[in-house]
This record gives structure tokens, sequence and C-alpha cells, in this order.
């Protein structure tokens, strides 16, 4: 089974993408902060990641930038997750290396069609 | 009128001048030892000076090289034989007479030489009084100029003092001060020190002076003369003035205009002031009133406005903080009730369902009122991006006719396009103008009854060919040139008259039981008007109670 972290401290929206992966058959693991996220990132070495922007402690654009500059993880794609709507946010993801981004509010059906374009 | 001198060491000389003057109105004096000449001189200047010279015997050159400097306006005569005088001596004096001429005519070159002596220190008088009130002038033309320069109330208090200090020399002002905001303050400006008594003294002498502009009624501020803050300039801080200050002439004004006192000075000085100096005082004092009423407004506008600008700032940052933190749980509750809605949960029966559709169609519309928030707080604040380029307004107009064809058909309504052939490009933010034409088309399709007819119409327009409701007039009469006009014409139930004018206002929604059932924040039009306006365009519309409304929008052809 295919390894999915997700990564935001908004707890229900962790929950609600857990429940429809899960549906889906992947294998989640969650954390609500970046220090945790950047941890477990390197632990299980998941299939893929959804990052949220703002997060206490350490912001997505770190975690991205961190994971996609280190060649063990530099293949694992990131979806960033993001209430911010901005143009110059979305030029920021690009090059911390993010592959997709999603803003919120958005639809699960679509979170789960982009996570299975990449690992399906 | 004449105090004459005549110095010579012969006896019979000083005998036949006395005779001479005994009839005029002179005061004579002989004086035969010149070496007491400086006393004299020193003691009272003569106005006419007679020098013997047939009897002085010692250097009279050197002499009146001495004593000219100590009597410089006196007129000095010499009494000499012409043919043995020193040419350089003749011309050091104002006349010459000798010992041949008859009394008359040295009588005459005297009276002469006193008269036109009087006539010259008169002029010179005149003169000086003449540069005095130049000077003033000048002074009070500078300090005017220096109110006209500033709008800074300190500045101008300051100003004045100077001016008062410029034109009149006095020893002391004492201005009392309301221009600084917390509290008002009495400057000293001052010649020479001041004991911490005599500031007492002046600190209730303008306590008492404010109090009296405020005769039976109560001043605005309670001021007091121990708690009276003092700011003194000092010229001269070595000497020191003592209470017989006190006993100086002095002089006061108010600078009040209408009820609001902005001060009051006092200047002492020495000796009397003149007639000159109290108008001139007057003038300065009255000059400063308008200025100071013109920098009390400016303030208070600019005070306003920095208020105004910070409410508005806090206005936008409050809703797009706002917004932000409403998304956030929104976006759960909607997250939830898809899980639930797609039944992964497991079944749920008919009557939950439609509830869950209720509940996510609010969310839909909490989300859509959200996002119109937004959007007028980021354009208000001019924080909207836009991305013009040149674009056909066919693009538009497909793109939500596409979109928008499915739920008309679900309300039993027919959406048509009326395309007129090649329309020219615009330059505009496609995005944006989807965005204005969803918002009408979305609103015909809520205000329009089954069975009925929308249409979607787009042509090219000059500006002046364009008419609207009077209401719209001030709109189109800024457009020139040629428009592209896009109209969404409907079938509706349309808007009263009295109500157009606000169709395009803020939280306007048209008072309606239908309106209220087919919701919407009331913000759309609002922000197609701004959004349009970022085009240099403009929207109106037309309308008619029972028969229908016309949405219609108009942006400039790309050049």
């Amino acid at each position: 089974m295919k390894k999915i972290l997700i990564v935001d401290d908004e707890q229900d929206i962790v929950e609600s993408l857990k429940f429809v992966l899960e549906v889906e058959d992947y294998t989640c693991y969650c954390a609500y902060n970046g220090e945790d996220g950047l941890r477990l990132a390197k632990e299980i070495m998941p299939d893929l990641i959804i990052l949220d922007v703002m997060m206490p402690k350490i912001n997505g654009y770190k975690i991205s930038r961190l994971l996609k500059f280190d060649n063990k993880y530099k293949n694992i794609p990131i979806l960033m997750v993001t209430a911010r709507t901005q143009e110059e946010d979305k030029l920021i993801g690009e090059e911390t290396g993010v592959d997709e981004y999603i803003t919120k509010p958005f639809e699960l059906d679509a979170v789960v069609k982009k996570v299975n374009e990449y690992l399906k | 009128m004449g105090y004459i001198l005549l110095v010579s060491e012969r006896a019979d000389e000083g005998e036949k001048f006395s005779k001479l003057f005994a009839f005029g109105k002179y005061e004579f004096e002989v004086l035969s030892d010149l070496t007491y000449i400086f006393d004299l001189v020193n003691v009272r200047v003569p106005d006419v000076i007679i020098f013997d010279l047939f009897s002085i015997s010692v250097d009279f050159k050197g002499l009146l090289k001495k004593i000219r400097p100590l009597c410089e306006n006196s007129a000095l005569i010499l009494n000499t034989d012409n043919t043995t005088a020193d040419k350089e001596l003749l011309k050091s004096a104002n006349a010459l007479i000798n010992d041949g001429m008859n009394d008359d005519l040295i009588l005459a070159t005297i009276s002469m030489n006193l008269r036109m002596k009087n006539s010259m220190e008169r002029l010179s008088a005149t003169n000086r009084d003449l540069a005095d009130s130049l000077y003033r002038l000048n002074a009070l033309y500078s300090t005017s100029s220096q109110f006209a320069g500033t709008l800074d109330k300190k500045k101008l208090i300051n100003y004045m003092v100077e001016g008062i200090d410029k034109s009149l020399s006095f020893s002391l002002t004492s201005t009392l001060s309301f221009c600084t905001e917390d509290e008002p303050v009495l400057l000293i400006n001052s010649l020479y020190d001041l004991s911490e008594e005599i500031i007492g003294a002046l600190k209730l002498r303008a306590v008492l002076q404010y109090k009296s502009q405020y005769e039976g009624s109560n001043p605005p501020y309670e001021i007091n003369s121990e708690t009276l803050k003092v700011s003194k300039h000092i010229k001269y801080p070595a000497n020191k003035f003592t209470f017989s200050l006190f006993q100086y002439d002095n002089m006061f004004a108010s600078i009040k205009l209408g009820e609001t006192l902005f001060g009051c000075v006092e200047i002492f000085k020495e000796a009397p002031f003149s007639a000159e100096d109290a108008k001139c005082f007057q003038t300065i004092a009255q000059q400063v009133i308008l200025p100071l009423k013109s920098a009390t407004l400016y303030q208070e506008i600019k005070e306003t406005n920095l208020k105004l600008e910070k409410l508005e700032r806090l206005k936008s940052e409050f809703i797009s903080i706002v917004s932000h933190e409403l998304r956030t749980p929104l976006t759960s509750i909607k997250n939830s009730l898809d899980i639930l809605l797609s039944g992964k949960c497991g079944e749920i029966n008919d009557a939950g369902n439609k509830f869950l559709d209720m509940a996510k169609r609010n969310v839909q519309r909490l989300s859509g009122i959200i996002n119109d928030l937004l959007d007028l707080s980021k354009i208000e604040a001019g924080k909207m991006d836009f991305h013009f380029k040149k674009m056909n307004i066919h693009q538009v107009i497909d793109y939500v006719k596409n979109n928008l064809s499915l739920s008309a058909k679900g309300k039993g309504l027919v959406l048509s396009a009326e395309e007129a052939e090649n329309l020219p490009d615009v330059n505009g933010d496609s995005q944006r103008l989807e965005q204005v034409l969803t918002h009408l088309d979305s609103n015909a399709i809520k205000f329009t009854p089954e069975g009925k007819h929308i249409t979607i119409k787009s042509e090219l327009k000059n500006a002046a060919d364009i008419s609207v409701h009077p209401y719209f007039q001030d709109e189109i009469s800024k457009l020139k040139g040629n428009y592209i006009v896009v109209s969404v014409i409907d079938e509706g139930i349309g808007i009263a008259e009295k109500d157009l004018l606000h169709a395009f206002d803020k939280f306007a929604q048209i008072e309606n039981s239908l309106s209220r059932k087919v919701g919407g924040s009331g913000l759309g039009l609002p922000i197609a008007k701004q959004l349009l306006e970022a085009h240099k365009g403009a929207i109106w519309c037309n309308s008619q109670l029972e028969k229908g409304s016309d949405f219609c929008f108009a942006i400039p052809v790309a050049e």
C-alpha cells in the first residue's frame, strides 16, 4: 500500500483527508506541525506529501525546500495546500519545488483525483 | 532761537557781538579762554560756533580736528582775513565773516546758518522716522509672509513674537499660547534675565488676563499660575530685570477669533510706546489670527484624515483576517458534508440526504459571501491583481454560457447568446470579466420565472450612442470612443425605478421577498462595478417591474 503523509495544523482537515484517502486504499500518516511533519517524512519515506503552508514552528515552504534539496527525498511529490491565494505565494511554491498547488477551500474529490494522478 | 558761542580773546569783539545779538531770540556766550572749550561743548553743544581767528594764537587747525567730532552738527563760522587763512581751514567752515563786514551782514550770515542748521535737524529727524517706518513695514511684511508660509500653530506664534521683536524695541514680551495640543505655555522673550518672583508675577498677569477674556463664563482651559508651563528666551542673561519692570510702559493684545482664544500677548518697554508702536503691535497680533485659524482647521482635517485612513485600513485587514479565519472551519464543514453525501460512511436515507443537501447549499452560499467580501476588501484596498491582456469578449460569453446553461436548464429557462460578428478585441482581465458576466447571468437566472428567456447580447457601440436611464448618465458621460457593450436581458421580476439608483450599492439587495429567498451576498453588483472601473468601463441597468431587467456593461475597444 502506498504511504501518504498529511501535514496540517488544522486537525479537522487532516481527519477528512485521511478518511477519503483511506477509502482509496492509501495508508495515511498525520502530523499537526512542521517539525513532526519533517521528522515523519524522513522516518517513513512516504510516496506523497500533502503539506499546509501556514504552520507553527516550521512552515510548509521550509519543509518543501529541505526535502526537495535532499537527494534522498527529492522525488517525493509534494501537494501544497493553503488558504493563501496570492500570486506571489504560488511563485514561492514553485521555487521551493512544490509539485502541485491547491487552494483552500478545496473539493475533497479534487485532492483525491490529484493524488491518484501521482500514485496510480 | 539758537545757542551761539563766540570764541575770541579780544574783549571788544565779544562786546560787539553781544550787542549784535541783544535783540534776537538768541542765547549768546563768549569764551575768551580757549582751554575751556572742551568743557563747554561737552555740557551743551552750541548751534553756531564763531571762531575769531584774528585772536587765536594756538594751532587752530589741530584744535579744530579735536573739537569738531564733539559738535558735528554745529554751524562753524570763521572770522578771518581771507587773504591769510589756510585754504583747508576755509573749506571746513560753513560761513566766513571778517572784521570789515557790517553788522547786518554778519547777523544775516549767522541767522541764515542757524536756520539752515535747524532745517537740517528737522530733515534728519524726519528721515530717521521714515527709515524707522520703512524698517517696521519691512518687518511687518516679512512677518506676514512668514505667517502665510506655515500651517504650524507653534511656528505661527513664534513668528508673531519674532515679528514684534523685529519691529518694536522693547524689554520683554510675555505670550500665553494655547497652540500646543497638551497644555498652554507662557512664552517669555526677554532682554535680561528674570527672577523666579518676576516670572511668577508674569504668570499671574497672564492667567488673570486670560480669565478676563471669559468674564462671566467658564474658560475652555482651566489654568492657574502655579502649574502654568514657562518657556523663556533671554537675550543677555548676564543682566537681570528688577520689579521696576512692572512700572514700564506696557501693551496687551488678545489673539482671538470669535469664541476661540489662541493666546494673549503683553509687551513691556522702559520708555513709553508711541502710537506707531501700538498700531504695529496690534497689526501683528491681528495678522496672526487668520493663519492660526487655518492652521487649526488644517490640523483637524489632517487628524480626521488620519483617523479615516486608519479606519479604512483596519476595516480591510479585519475583513481579510475574518474571511481567512472563516474559511478554515467552513472547509471542514464542507469536507464532512461531502464525505457523508458520498455514501462512504454508509447509506443515508432520503430525509437525511435532503438536510445534508440543504447544509451543503448553505455552506456554498456562505463561501460565496466570504469570497465576495474578500474581493471587495481587496479592490477597496487597491490590492486586487489584474492581468490585462488583449482578448475577445466572445471567449468570456462562451465560457459563461457553457458554465451556466445547466443551471438555466434546471430552472426551465432558455439561455441564448446574440453576438455581433467580428467584434474587435478589448484590453481586459478575462477572469474578472467572466466573474462579472457570471454574476449578472446567475442573477438573471435567479430572478426569472420558469419558461422565460435570458439573452446575452454583445455589440460594438460609440460612447455617444449608448443611451441609459438618467440615473446612470454621469457614468456614461465619462466614456469616450468605441466600446464593446454586453447586455444580459432577462424577463424576470424587474426592479422598481426608485431602486435602480441603488442597484450597485453595497448590501443593497432590493427589498423583495423573492430576492431574500434566492439569497446572495448583495456584494456582486458593487464588485462588478469596481471591476469595470478598473477596466475603464462602466456598468448600468434598465428595468421595468414584472417585465424584466437589462444589465449592461461597456469596455473600451483595445487600440
